[in-house]
């Protein structure tokens, strides 16, 4: 009970070191048998909670589960109760399975791989509401080192899907707004600078060029000449001869005055393409101010755009996370990877895979075989069955695709994942029939839009980085509502509000596509529906006045801002190009001129005709 | 504050046991293996089982592991560092992905960054830490561990049950 209180031993003779003490290995046996025992008695519930906690990490969404029970003997997983929220919506369920029974292989456990057989899962439910928020990547912003992969991927599809963010109908509010034109935006102003000190740079070189001419010494010579021949008689053959040298000398110059017309006249054509391209900028300055105009074109297609395209793009946006999110979990290839490692309360790291050839996969899932309900709390609940085969952490070593398929009444769906090369391809496509439809809250408008039941298809590809996806919806039962709630927007007792109103009320029938097509970073969208055109026509009556009206104000916005800059260039380039005629057609006159009065006084000395000169002059 | 009485006991019942200094800087030497690795890992229960068979200061353990665990969470970032460049390395892809694909191994983990680098950096230490403890523990017996033992700090911090516990491990 109380320290030892004797001095340090003194010095003793050195005695032989015992390596081992083996009075304790019965402490540590007694160690390793409760470890065996809480290992036996705890198992299943260390196991529920690993595969919740791994499932909630890879998915994004909470994973839970009541019931785990491993039966390592039978190599048996069952698992009841399973529940998967939905990683998008807050208070809803990917889904829940009832019993799920993984027949594994025990043997690949040894290397740390799970190679599940066969799965039969029963009493599949989807889109179930739950009571609390399960999702956990949306919570996330998806950066930093500590985010995980469906954190990073949620992150990026929500941006990716941002982009399709199409300006509601400010239109139908009566109001348009101009956003303020920012001078610096506009192509014409620097357009016109450009061409103002082409046109400086380009007067700058005809003055060279023009002074390089030296004509003053040949008009000095050539007079001097002409004097001497005024005084000079037939038989001065040395004075005749520098008139003819004159002669050669005016001709020559007169030849370098012509390469200097042609130079002004191709730069001076250049100026005027200048001056083209300077209304071709005011033109697309007149499109971005356009843009700057808060409302859609009163087009079909682009009313289409604006009404449902934040609609239509959900399912893409979901489809594409998941399929990015098998794009890192099943990377094609066998070089290794890098994944988040495990929740603890150190730092988590990386987790590197090292696939090898011919070796098992770190996770597979050879079949899987699905039942399911749809309708569930219907009178008539309808029994559908699906399979899944080839789920594998490494395609590469599986050598087979992902394959996923349903069917049941009114329901076909099938999804191909086949990442065997270097560049993945995923496909999915589904036809649902006869499913309430969720309502939703039309865009920018009051307006609250129930499908009803309907048919509802959906067809997906993703090929390397390029996507081309559809999404149609076609319901004979639509209900439309006024969304009190959503007074906010301030169409509410509006006239345009009111005629959106009364355009859409009396239509049933909704017919909806949605083409999605393109590189997936900048993919375009097109949306049209049966709603378009008797929505367009009618705005187009009552405010087309008002948008020509709105847009001829942009474009005097615009004449203001470029004025300033363009006439004074105008006014420069124009100026150049005449004075630069003018100096050219002085220059050429005089020069002819003189060459005029030396010919004129040789023919009178010498009464011959000169070989080479106009017979006349 | 059990803790903290814990690991003082620690230290002095090990500072002044019986063991040799040698047999108390094993102790703290595999002892550090534990705290700057994370713990749940098959290579720490060989640490432990080492430290119970192996004839080395169990205290001694204690305190390497109690002391050495904030050092582990200080220098993660170094050992993900650590891990990554020597996991991701090419020269060493055919001895990982051999490593990884036998039975058993892949159940150490070690193909987490921060678990490889950690134990690298852990096994790096060990021999230095070793010399500098057990030079270090020679010195304070020869100077002032007899002034402590004599001291009623001393005396109140071993007057404990728990030192009884840590008896059954002494050198």
């Amino acid at each position: 009970m109380t320290a030892p209180s004797s001095p340090l031993p003194a010095p003793s003779p050195r005695k032989r070191l015992k390596i081992f003490r083996w009075r304790a290995i019965g402490p540590l046996l007694v160690l390793l048998v409760i470890a065996g025992v809480v290992w036996w008695i705890f198992a299943d519930t260390i196991a529920r909670r690993e595969a919740q906690k791994v499932g909630t990490q890879l998915l994004g969404a909470k994973v839970e589960i009541q019931d785990l029970h491993i039966d390592l003997a039978n190599g048996d997983v069952t698992i009841r109760g399973l529940t998967i929220a939905s990683p998008h919506e807050a208070f809803k369920n990917l889904l829940q399975a009832d019993e799920l029974v993984a027949d594994i292989d025990v043997i690949p456990l040894t290397e740390k791989k799970l190679i599940i057989d066969r799965i039969a899962a029963n009493g599949l439910r989807f889109g179930t509401p739950r009571e609390t928020d399960g999702r956990v990547a949306a919570t996330s912003d998806g950066k930093g080192s500590g985010a995980g992969i469906a954190e990073r991927v949620l992150a990026e599809t929500r941006e990716w899907a941002s982009q399709f963010q199409i300006p509601i109908l400010q239109l139908a509010t009566g109001k348009i707004s101009i956003d303020s034109l920012d001078p610096r935006r506009l192509s014409t102003l620097p357009a016109a600078e450009a061409l103002a000190a082409q046109a400086d740079s380009m007067q700058k070189a005809w003055q060279a060029a023009f002074e390089g001419l030296q004509l003053g010494p040949t008009y000095d010579s050539a007079a001097a000449t002409l004097a001497k021949l005024q005084r000079a008689r037939a038989t001065d053959p040395a004075t005749l001869n520098e008139g003819r040298l004159a002669i050669e000398r005016l001709k020559r110059a007169n030849g370098r005055v012509t390469g200097l017309e042609r130079g002004v006249k191709a730069g001076g054509a250049k100026l005027q393409s200048g001056l083209a391209g300077l209304d071709s900028a005011r033109r697309r300055d007149y499109a971005f101010a356009r843009g700057l105009l808060q409302l859609p074109g009163i087009n079909a297609p682009e009313i289409g755009t604006a009404l449902f395209a934040p609609v239509a793009i959900k399912p893409f946006e979901r489809l594409l996370y998941w399929t990015q999110l098998a794009r890192r979990y099943m990377p094609p290839g066998l070089l290794p990877r890098a994944s988040t490692g495990p929740t603890r309360v150190r730092r988590a790291g990386e987790n590197v895979r090292f696939p090898k050839e011919q070796a098992l996969p770190a996770f597979l899932v050879r079949s899987a075989e699905l039942s399911f309900l749809l309708r569930p709390t219907s009178d008539q609940p309808q029994r559908y069955a699906g399979r899944v085969t080839g789920l594998s952490s490494d395609p590469a070593l599986y050598g087979r695709p992902m394959l996923a398929s349903a069917s049941g009444p009114q329901l076909t769906a099938g999804a191909m994942l086949n990442h065997l090369r270097g560049v993945p391809v995923d496909t999915a496509g589904a036809t649902v029939g006869g499913i309430q439809l969720p309502s939703f809250e039309v865009p920018g408008l009051p307006i609250r839009l129930d499908p009803g039941a309907g048919t509802t298809q959906l067809g997906f590809s993703l090929n390397g980085e390029t996507i081309r996806a559809r999404f149609g919806l076609r319901s004979s039962n639509v209900k439309w509502a006024r969304d009190t709630a959503a007074a906010g927007h301030g169409l509410t007792n509006t006239t345009i509000g009111d005629l959106i109103w009364r355009t859409v009320s009396g239509i049933s029938n909704l017919e909806l596509e949605a083409r999605l097509s393109g590189e997936l970073d900048r993919p375009s969208l097109a949306v049209r529906s049966n709603l378009d055109q008797a929505i367009s026509s009618r705005l187009r009556a009552v405010v087309g006045e008002e948008v020509a009206a709105a847009e001829r104000q942009v474009r005097e916005r615009v004449d203001a801002l470029v004025k300033e800059k363009v006439d004074p260039v105008r006014a420069q380039v124009n100026t150049l190009q005449t004075r630069a005629n003018a100096q050219i057609a002085q220059q050429r006159t005089r020069l002819d001129e003189l060459q005029k009065q030396l010919e004129q006084r040789l023919r009178e000395l010498t009464r011959i005709r000169l070989p080479g000169t106009p017979s006349k002059r | 504050m059990f803790t903290l009485i814990k690991l003082i006991q620690s230290l002095f019942g090990a500072l002044h046991s019986e063991g040799t200094p040698g047999q108390l800087a094993l102790g703290i030497a595999l002892g550090s293996i534990m705290g700057l690795t994370p713990l749940m890992n098959i290579h720490n229960a060989i640490v432990l089982a080492a430290l119970m068979l192996l004839n080395v200061s169990f205290a001694g353990g204690l305190l390497g592991w109690a002391l050495f665990v904030p050092v582990g969470f200080l220098l993660d970032p170094l050992f993900d560092w650590i891990g990554h460049s020597l996991l991701l390395a090419p020269a060493l892809r055919g001895l990982w992905t051999s490593l990884y694909n036998i039975p058993i191994v892949p159940l150490t983990n070690f193909n987490n960054t921060i678990v490889l680098g950690s134990l690298v950096f852990a096994l790096v230490l060990l021999v230095p830490l070793f010399f500098a403890t057990r030079w270090a523990v020679a010195r304070y017996r020869v100077t002032v561990g007899e002034r402590v033992r004599q001291s009623k700090f001393y005396r109140a911090v071993m007057a404990s049950k728990v030192y009884n516990a840590y008896k059954m491990f002494k050198p």
